[in-house]
């Protein structure tokens, strides 16, 4: 039998996880409307593909890995219709004066602006990588899964990811 | 009357201390920053209502043939 939208397990699922869902396809794709249509798309996803979860892994990563891949095809199909310069992350990581300096916030009213033109800034990879590790739920290792890479590469990029972040963030002020 | 504007004063002292308190934030490092962030996020309930009718338009799926054959 197929779990639907009115059984319990299938809207206790979605309590659960849609707003790190959500959270991923808004700051990935910059646009809360794009956002909105993406979190459908995955739920809707996961609902008809629920009886193919084969539990090998978490529900949140299993998830997250339908959301990665609508919104990684969502960009492609986005940047093949438009020219893209790419971000050049190494200008980031080079700038950064004060790797190990707080992040300090005066204003958290345009917060959401400023972490968005940040994460904008940043090549796809590394804006994943810090959209994954921000969810305290996963761990190095299923995040190595996700992207595909060792657990090494994800901890070295990370670090580089955080260095870039920081760099431009400041600069966003 | 004199008691209803010491009572708006300190309502509007609550309200500065709370704006001040939510202001000046400092985070260790991205992680941290985007946690608060992904926090503060919440999904619009009109994602929920499209979601349900959408599942609603998905027919059940086919009995297998052994289903069929034997009930199950």
């Amino acid at each position: 039998m197929q779990a639907g939208w009115e059984t319990a397990e299938f809207a206790s699922l979605y309590a659960e996880h849609s707003r790190p869902i959500f959270y991923l396809a808004l700051r990935f794709l910059g646009d809360p409307q794009k956002a909105e249509d993406a979190t459908h798309d995955v739920f809707l996803k996961a609902f008809r593909r629920l009886d193919q979860f084969r539990g090998e892994a978490s529900i949140r990563t299993w998830l997250y890995r339908i959301a990665i891949n609508h919104c990684q095809n969502l960009c492609q199909s986005w940047h093949n219709r438009n020219i893209h310069a790419g971000s050049d992350d190494t200008v980031f990581e080079d700038a950064v004066a004060r790797t190990d300096s707080p992040l300090r916030v005066l204003e958290t009213k345009e917060l959401g602006q400023r972490i968005q033109k940040t994460l904008d800034a940043l090549s796809d990879e590394y804006r994943l990588l810090l959209l994954l590790v921000a969810d305290e739920e996963l761990s190095y290792e299923e995040i190595a899964a996700l992207v595909g890479q060792s657990s090494d590469a994800v901890r070295g990029k990370l670090h580089r990811a955080r260095k870039a972040f920081a760099a431009r963030f400041e600069k966003t002020v | 009357m004199k008691q209803q504007t010491k009572l708006s004063q300190k309502q509007e002292h609550i309200a500065e201390q709370q704006t001040q308190s939510q202001a000046a934030k400092e985070f260790s490092n991205a992680d941290e920053l985007l946690r608060f962030d992904a926090a503060q996020t919440t999904v619009p309930p009109e994602v929920a209502q499209r979601l349900k009718q959408s599942a609603a338009q998905i027919p059940p799926p086919p009995r297998k043939w052994w289903g069929k054959m034997f009930g199950g």
